[in-house]
């Protein structure tokens, strides 16, 4: 898929160590070990198992090292964590865009603002989009145009990303001449 | 001023929608020259000027009792067009008190405001509104203080939060917009807002203009003119709402032409707010039928040049593609290529009745 | 609120609040004043019988109060001469112009806590403050240093505006860094006050971890004075000087020309005029680096010329 040229669509550089920080907290929806850039000094890391892994947990290896079980369990621990966190946090995030802005969401809920969180996209390019029509929110959506899981409206992916929402917006793309979809093509792998 | 209101006006389904011959004289042609490429067109928002809709704060017409039944409908139908952050209530309170003052200072015959204390008495005439409350108490309202005064207003609002160096468009009453989303871009900052506008991007148009804002000062307003075209005077062009009225666009017949096709032209003004230091975006749309637009001499020519030499990205992104033509071929033969004078205004104070203009 | 022309008001009294402080309360002429931001500043013109001064003042009145607004001033040895008019000179009944209130310190909208350390007087912009974040229900103290004798002139002052404030004299306070330890996420600094208590502040934030958005500082009045230079205006030809103990600004004011101003201190932007030769020492706070390294606009309220002369186009 081409660049649509709309400017609302995250860019994300490597995460780098922010030094004016005084405390680092790295949340990866995988499983994979924070990147070196990150390392140069203390730094906390949680992480998620692979669903291969079917509930169990494999050990830390390094102090400030914490795994989960899922994404949605490590998101529910972080809002309670920032809830008591103090100033001189930085937060790093690694993952697909929808959980990247859900942890930007919550950070931004306790306070802390675009200065002190880093965010870097990893895994699937999968979208998630909010059909416009109806508010519908469909996952893990792979290709240009996809049915409506709510309203069942044929929807282009636009490249208008709501970092509120986590979610690229579709639109109806037989809009004006009912029944003139054009082919889906699979772009987001 | 005593401005006979249209009250019986509907901008969809049915449609009915008129301009009478000074509303047509009053409509904020946005060309002051023969082609038209996006720029920081912002100029202060000064009272006076070439047009009479720019005399007021907030500009009032002969629609304003049916644009704000229009505003009830599409609210009953969809309470998402009216969202405001939790933290902008300041912000909410401004606006109330911005446009209550502005109102009632500007068309006393038609709104008053009395204040004892913290208690405020409004009474909107045209509306049939009497309202006492204690300002700063959301409680004392049926509605949301935002929400409140916004419905009984002409003209969408957004809400801009001023925070890093940027502006958040943090709430907003959306319901007479030109194709964007509210529920969608709501929280967004100025450039991820702006995001889907071809071209302006790259020639600096949005760094420019937040560089401007960022320094809005109050009591400083400032206006400019944006412009789009509608089919049918519809005044709810939302992407929500997009399946309903997209295929408008493949009706335009060389017979309706001018009937169906309106200009659409938003009169914007950024007012700084006091309390919450945020700025209030008023977007105040006007629809001009092509029919009503030929009836003045300069539009109508400056209408096809401009049409003519649009880029093509800008006719994709404001929907003209599938009726540019049309019209193009209803203006050419109208348009004699004579010199036009440069700025908005009209140049001419009567009208030629419309159906005389049709058959010349 | 369209304001197309300065508020006409007058004086309606002046209190003293020690030895060189003085409280000044304006009525307007007619009608009410505009709602005024928390933390904002109004530009008072004071014709005297030889000049006239521009000045820029925090309101010490909250939004609310349309039917006065207060300042209040230091008389201070090494002023401008606006400060001696008026202790001085200046009387009730006598007309001022003023200009629309101004916010260039505004309380920070997605703060969950606040925290607003003030000098000496520069905590006249935190008594606006008070009201507003006491009926926001907002979280948030206040830290006023200031000397031993003056502690209990303060004092009054919060107390009047709901206090809630501690008050740091000079043999008894509490570090910046040690204020700024161990605040919670969310948590802004705010501070006006001689500019070493404001870089204390900034440096205190910024070693706990801070970021520059959560650090605000209300940066008027700082302009200082430099090596004299020229300075041509390109429209009539006409040669101003400029002495080293006065602004660019203030030079073209006593010249009689007619300079855009507001805020008086470089973070407004409302003065930038446009360069056309001359080299510029940039001392303001609103050019981006790219328009610094152009070179073809200067603050004139606090910029100097870093060559012997400058054109402006004016």
């Amino acid at each position: 898929m081409t660049d649509q040229g709309i400017k609302s669509r995250p860019i994300y550089a490597a995460l780098r160590r922010d030094p004016s920080g005084r405390r680092h907290l790295y949340v990866s929806a995988g499983a994979e070990p924070p990147p070196p850039a990150l390392c140069d000094g203390p730094l906390e890391g949680w992480s998620v198992g692979p669903p291969t892994a079917e509930g169990t947990r494999t050990p830390p290896e390094r102090e400030g090292e914490r795994r989960f079980r899922s994404a949605s369990q490590l998101k529910a621990t972080l809002a309670r964590r920032l809830a008591t966190e103090r100033m001189g946090l930085r937060l790093y995030a690694e993952g697909p865009e929808d959980f990247l802005w859900d942890v930007f969401g919550i950070a931004q809920e306790h306070g802390l603002g675009r200065q002190e969180v880093f965010l870097k996209q990893a895994g699937t390019l999968a979208r998630r989009v909010q059909c416009v029509h109806c508010k519908t929110l469909n996952e893990g959506v792979s290709t240009t145009i996809v049915r409506c899981a709510g309203c069942g409206a044929n929807l282009f992916v636009r490249d208008h990303f709501s970092r509120r929402l986590s979610a690229f917006q579709g639109v109806k793309v037989d809009a004006e001449q009912p029944g003139d979809v054009p082919p889906a093509e699979r772009a987001y792998p | 001023m005593n401005i006979q209101f249209r009250k019986d006006e509907r901008f969809r389904e049915s449609f009915s929608y008129v301009n009478s011959d000074a509303g047509v004289l009053r409509f904020p042609f946005p060309f002051g020259e023969d082609r038209y490429m996006y720029s920081v067109n912002i100029e202060p928002h000064t009272r006076g000027g070439p047009n009479p809709a720019f005399a007021h704060a907030f500009d009032i017409d002969e629609h304003y009792v049916a644009e704000c039944r229009e505003r009830a409908l599409v609210l009953a139908d969809d309470p998402g067009r009216c969202q405001v952050l939790p933290h902008m209530m300041p912000a909410q309170w401004d606006t109330l008190e911005l446009l209550m003052e502005s109102f009632a200072a500007d068309y006393p015959e038609h709104f008053s405001l009395e204040k004892n204390g913290d208690t405020w008495r409004w009474i909107n005439r045209p509306l049939g509104i009497e309202q006492t409350f204690v300002f700063g108490r959301p409680e004392t309202l049926p509605c949301p203080p935002f929400e409140y005064i916004t419905r009984q207003a002409q003209g969408d609002f957004t809400l801009q939060d001023q925070r890093d160096d940027n502006l958040f468009v943090d709430g907003g009453m959306v319901t007479t917009q030109a194709d964007w989303s509210l529920d969608f871009d709501i929280g967004m900052s100025f450039h991820e807002w702006h995001g889907p506008v071809p071209l302006a991007h790259d020639i600096g148009v949005f760094d420019r203009a937040l560089r401007f804002l960022l320094r809005l000062q109050y009591g400083h307003p400032v206006r400019r003119l944006n412009w789009t075209m509608t089919i049918n005077p519809r005044l709810d062009t939302s992407p929500e709402n997009y399946p309903d009225w997209g295929p408008d666009r493949t009706t335009v017949t060389p017979d309706n032409v001018s009937e169906k096709v309106h200009l659409r032209v938003e009169l914007q003004t950024l007012f700084r707010l006091p309390r919450s230091n945020a700025i209030l975006f008023g977007i105040r749309c006007y629809l001009l039928s092509l029919k009503d637009i030929e009836r003045v001499e300069k539009w109508r020519k400056r209408l096809n040049r401009v049409l003519t030499t649009l880029p093509p990205e800008l006719v994709e992104y404001k929907g003209l593609t599938r009726y540019r033509d049309t019209v193009l071929a209803h203006l050419a033969p109208r348009d004699d290529g004579a010199p036009l004078s440069s700025g908005i205004q009209p140049d001419q104070t009567t009208l030629p009745p419309s159906a005389l203009s049709n058959q010349r | 609120m369209i304001l197309d022309a300065p508020l006409t008001a007058r004086v309606a009294g002046i209190d003293p609040l020690s030895p060189t402080l003085k409280r000044v309360r304006f009525v307007p002429e007619r009608g009410r004043f505009p709602t005024a931001a928390p933390g904002a500043h109004i530009l008072v013109t004071l014709r005297g019988p030889e000049r006239i001064w521009k000045n820029a003042y925090s309101l010490v009145t909250p939004p609310e109060q349309r039917d006065s607004y207060a300042i209040i001033v230091r008389r201070v040895e090494a002023s401008r001469g606006g400060s001696h008019f008026l202790h001085d000179h200046l009387k009730p009944g006598d007309p001022v112009e003023i200009g629309p209130p101004t916010s260039l310190f505004p309380i920070a909208s997605l703060a969950r806590r606040h925290i607003l350390i003030g000098g000496g007087i520069g905590l006249t912009p935190f008594l606006s403050y008070l009201p507003v974040l006491r009926a926001r229900g907002a979280a948030f103290e206040l830290h006023q240093y200031c000397t031993d004798d003056e502690s209990e002139v303060f004092a009054g002052l919060l107390a009047e505006a709901g206090g809630m404030a501690m008050i740091h004299g000079r043999t008894n306070r509490r570090s910046v860094a040690g204020i700024l330890a161990d605040q919670p996420l969310g948590t802004h600094v705010y501070t006006c006050g001689p500019e070493r208590l404001m870089a204390a502040v900034e440096a205190a934030a910024f070693a706990a971890g801070w970021p520059s958005g959560a650090i605000h500082k209300e940066s008027f009045g700082s302009a200082e004075g430099g090596a004299p230079f020229t300075v041509t205006l390109a429209r009539s030809g006409r040669t101003v000087p400029v002495s080293e103990s006065q602004s660019l600004l203030e030079a073209l004011e006593t010249a009689g020309v007619e300079a855009p101003c507001l805020c008086r201190g470089g973070a407004c932007g409302v003065c930038l005029t446009r360069v056309i030769d001359g080299a510029i020492e940039h001392r303001d706070h609103v050019l981006t680096e790219e328009e610094r390294a152009g070179g073809r606009l200067i603050a004139t309220c606090v910029s100097r010329a870093r060559s012997d002369a400058l054109v402006l186009d004016l």
